[in-house]
């Protein structure tokens, strides 16, 4: 079971006849039992293209296909995908356990055997106390839970989540990670996760595609991503930390990852005045002119203190000044 | 903040033109009164005449069965149109939106003076009509119950408030709940009946107490106009009988007693399907 | 959805379309709506049966006045709604409730009574007296509907920067929501055009009475003289729609979501 997604452009009209390339000619596959993280800043198109591939969004050029069937002009409702959206998009109208079973309702399941699917499920995700609930009577975590048992039901053949955590508070985000990798994993489908959070996409991802004005800008591995960004716009958005670029020197950019850089009091490398310094932790975020490093709180520099600012050869990478992309 | 100045002129304006009317109209209803000498307090007379009255209560059923008949067809319309309406913007859903409110432009009496031609038996465009199509004239202005028909299709149309309610509550519907069901493969009849209408289940219902009221009073203007109240007092309802006690005969005293009465009986209407609702809503929450 | 919009279109077209028949012919025989010839003079034929002058002039002063201060009084009360908490609140939608549910019948009496008593009754203006109170609590909840979809943070930082509820209202909240406030002051002027049932029990004199009110007497003409009945409505009907075409598009923009 995969999804490809082949030359897929869409062109929306903004109000004062103004339009927007939401999608830039997108390719991208998820295979088989894999889980696709696409990140972005808002805006990028990642959104819509999961409303492409949901079959909630028409294409204007390009095709789309769920285990090599093309489904380019097939309904949402035949696709057989299943789809988290933002905020849950639950029924205030209806209890815990309808809106899990809406969807076998909607294709004409028997009531009795929809109850019984219904509660197998929430025992899987741990939310049978809930079922009697309304969703109104729902933490943010509790609401996910259950849009995410509402996709499980049908064993769909892809299950897509439109930033399914945004409103989820941190430390339940971290487990509910964990619990969506392991929903995937049982289902065995691929799993095509959208979110603007660049910490979510590098824990969670089987492989991030980073996407920006419409377009694809890498697909990879997330290691892979972090360690050779293929663009200026990657380096500067995938990873904890934006990578500092400085300026051009010979039409190439030279980049490297604060938590590369060392701040030293004396020595060879770039002089600066330290112009701020932010305590996160065991580290702190210190900035020396332009260049932002990540040092031990035990190094940390005082601000206008002047220091010199290093880093190893090994950790440059270089970019072309004119288009962006890795040297 | 403080909010009161802002509510102050509305509060003050409700208080002297509906409030306060609304008390004297409750002590006018105890006594005899017809306007140029002071009121005189008959004590329970009112009431005894009040409950003797057939004309009076004839009226009111006559008011009830309009309204029985016509706020569900009002309301069939306006919530069809609001759905129908409600999809994506353009020229023709522009175009649809105004035209389902056009009908509530037209002054009342205007609209009232259009069904005195249309239904004219000699003249009119729909006996004709009907004449054309083969079926059979139930003489609009003429039978008694043809002359309640004519009322019906008079009150029909002019749907314009409700629609624009119904039009919001419909749009106040988050798209992406219409989105999940079109996912899980629902046919639109399913997203209407499990989700559009049950979401706006009690707007729909606030409009349907409200309408009944509108049916109600506006009936007042095609029958004093088009019917006259009959033939034979097939139309005479509950407001123009209340209107002709007041200021054909001046019966001040009394016409307060039928306005009085006719409130109480509006207000045990509307309480009804208020009631009803909070058991459909209570029964529906235990459902899967 | 085309069928629809005929069916409420169906019965402006058939008024005007009787509006051009020749008067006093025999009963036609079947049906037969098309003019012919088209009869243009039923309008001019019109003052004849009713002062039409004056009851325009009436009916145009009526609007004048009552439309104002109906947008002054419902867009206060509205922001008031939406701003205020508690007993307040509850006031003000309790009072817009139940003046939705009171049949205006209910009030006739009292109103003659009292209005005749402080010497208000049988003006061309006495109706717009119910610009006061609104004229409908559906425009309060229109306005309401409008600025709740101002973030609240707004309206408050405007208090904090010391503006008093007046000028929050005037100069933050209102040009806000002119869309809504267009869409009121086009739906009142609608409501005070077509007054009928208020002046007809408030206004005895009938050289006070506004134009709609004006066209009860044509209703005991001859059934063979529709024509100029017709012609007369549509004579009322035709500002109406043409305040109507041109606040739609703001009256149906302030109902959908931004």
């Amino acid at each position: 079971m995969s999804v490809v997604v082949e030359g897929a452009r869409k062109e929306f009209r903004a109000r004062r006849g103004a339009r927007v390339m939401a999608l830039d000619g997108v390719d991208l596959e998820a295979k088989p039992g894999e889980l696709l993280v696409i990140v972005g800043p808002s805006g990028s198109g990642k959104s819509t293209l999961l409303r492409v591939i949901a079959g909630l969004e028409p294409l204007d050029a390009g095709r789309v296909l769920i285990d090599d069937r093309d489904v380019t002009g097939v309904p949402a409702g035949r696709r057989d995908v299943a789809l988290v959206f933002q905020e849950a998009a639950l029924f205030p109208h209806l209890g815990v356990a309808a809106n899990i079973g809406i969807g076998e309702r909607a294709r004409g399941t028997r009531r009795r055997d929809v109850e019984s699917r219904v509660r197998e499920v929430a025992r899987v995700l741990d939310i049978e106390p809930l079922l009697t609930r309304m969703p109104t009577e729902l933490s943010g975590g509790e609401r996910q839970r259950v849009a995410l048992a509402r996709a499980m039901i049908r064993s769909p053949r892809v299950c897509l989540l439109d930033e399914p955590l945004a409103s989820v508070d941190t430390e339940l985000r971290l487990r509910m990670r964990g619990e969506i990798r392991a929903v995937q994993r049982s289902l065995g489908v691929p799993m095509v996760h959208v979110t603007h959070d660049q910490v979510e996409a590098m824990a969670m991802g089987d492989r991030v595609a980073v996407m920006a004005q419409g377009r694809v800008l890498q697909c990879d591995i997330p290691a892979e991503v972090y360690a050779r960004p293929a663009t200026t716009a990657v380096a500067r958005t995938f990873g904890p930390l934006p990578m500092n670029l400085l300026p051009a020197v010979d039409g190439v950019v030279t980049g490297v990852r604060p938590e590369r850089v060392r701040v030293n009091r004396s020595g060879a490398g770039r002089a600066g005045t330290v112009a701020a310094v932010e305590p996160a932790g065991e580290e702190c975020l210190v900035r020396v002119d332009d260049v932002l490093a990540r040092v031990p709180m035990a190094d940390a520099p005082h601000p206008g203190e002047q220091v010199v600012v290093t880093w190893r050869p090994e950790d440059e990478h270089h970019f072309d000044a004119e288009t962006g992309a890795r040297r | 903040m403080r909010r009161w100045p802002l509510a102050a002129p509305y509060l003050a304006g409700s208080a002297l033109l509906v409030l306060v009317p609304l008390g004297l109209a409750a002590a006018l209803a105890f006594t005899d009164y017809f306007g140029f000498r002071a009121p005189e307090f008959t004590g329970a007379d009112n009431l005894t005449r009040l409950a003797a009255d057939g004309t009076f209560w004839d009226a009111v059923g006559i008011s009830a069965f309009v309204a029985a008949v016509v706020v569900p067809l009002r309301l069939l319309l306006a919530v069809g149109a609001a759905l129908l309406l409600a999809r994506r913007r353009g020229a023709r859903t522009a175009v649809g939106r105004a035209a389902a409110y056009l009908p509530s432009v037209i002054p009342d009496a205007a609209w009232a003076l259009l069904w005195l031609w249309i239904l004219n038996p000699l003249y009119g465009p729909l006996p004709a009509l009907l004449g054309v199509l083969g079926v059979p004239d139930p003489g609009f202005l003429t039978t008694p119950w043809g002359a309640r028909l004519g009322l019906v299709l008079v009150m029909t149309f002019q749907v314009g408030e409700a629609f624009v309610v119904a039009l919001a509550a419909r749009l106040a519907i988050p798209a992406r709940l219409h989105e999940a069901i079109e996912v899980e493969g629902g046919s639109p009849w399913f997203a209407m009946t499990r989700v559009t209408l049950p979401l706006m289940a009690p707007i729909v219902l606030v409009l349907a107490v409200r309408d009944m009221v509108v049916v109600v009073q506006n009936a007042f203007v095609p029958t004093l106009l088009v019917t006259d109240g009959g033939p034979a007092n097939a139309t005479l309802t509950a407001p123009l009988l209340i209107y002709r006690r007041a200021f054909e005969y001046g019966e001040l005293g009394y016409a307060s007693t039928l306005s009085v009465t006719l409130l109480v009986l509006t207000g045990i209407a509307a309480a009804l399907p208020l009631w009803l609702a909070a058991r459909l809503a209570a029964h529906q929450r235990a459902r899967t | 959805m085309i069928v629809l919009s005929a069916v409420f279109l169906a019965p402006l077209a058939v008024m005007v379309l009787g509006s051009l028949q020749r008067p006093l012919q025999p009963p036609p025989n079947g049906l037969d709506l098309w003019p012919d010839p088209v009869e243009w003079t039923n309008f001019a034929t019109v003052p004849r049966f009713m002062p039409l002058g004056r009851l325009l002039l009436n009916s145009l002063l009526l609007v004048v006045v009552a439309v104002p201060v109906t947008v002054v009084v419902t867009s206060m009360a509205g922001l008031a709604i939406v701003t205020a908490r508690g007993v307040l609140r509850r006031w003000l939608l309790g009072v817009s409730v139940l003046m939705l549910l009171v049949p205006a019948a209910a009030l006739w009496v009292p109103r003659v009574v009292l209005l005749r008593g402080a010497g208000l009754a049988d003006t061309p203006f006495t109706v717009a007296l119910l610009a006061l109170a609104g004229t409908t609590p559906f425009y309060v909840l229109l306005f309401a509907l409008a600025y709740s979809r101002i973030p609240s943070a707004l309206l408050e930082a405007a208090t904090l920067e010391g503006l008093s509820p007046f000028a929050v209202w005037r100069r933050i909240a209102l040009p806000l929501v002119r869309p809504a406030a267009v869409a009121v002051a086009a739906l009142s002027g609608l409501y005070y055009w077509s007054t009928f049932m208020d002046p007809l029990t408030l206004v005895s004199s009938p050289g006070n009475w506004p134009v709609a009110l004006g066209l009860r007497n044509l209703s005991e003409m001859e059934a063979a003289l529709y024509p100029i009945y017709l012609a007369a409505a549509v004579l009322v009907t035709a500002p109406a729609l043409l305040a109507f075409g041109i606040a739609q598009r703001s009256f149906f923009s302030s109902v959908e979501r931004s």
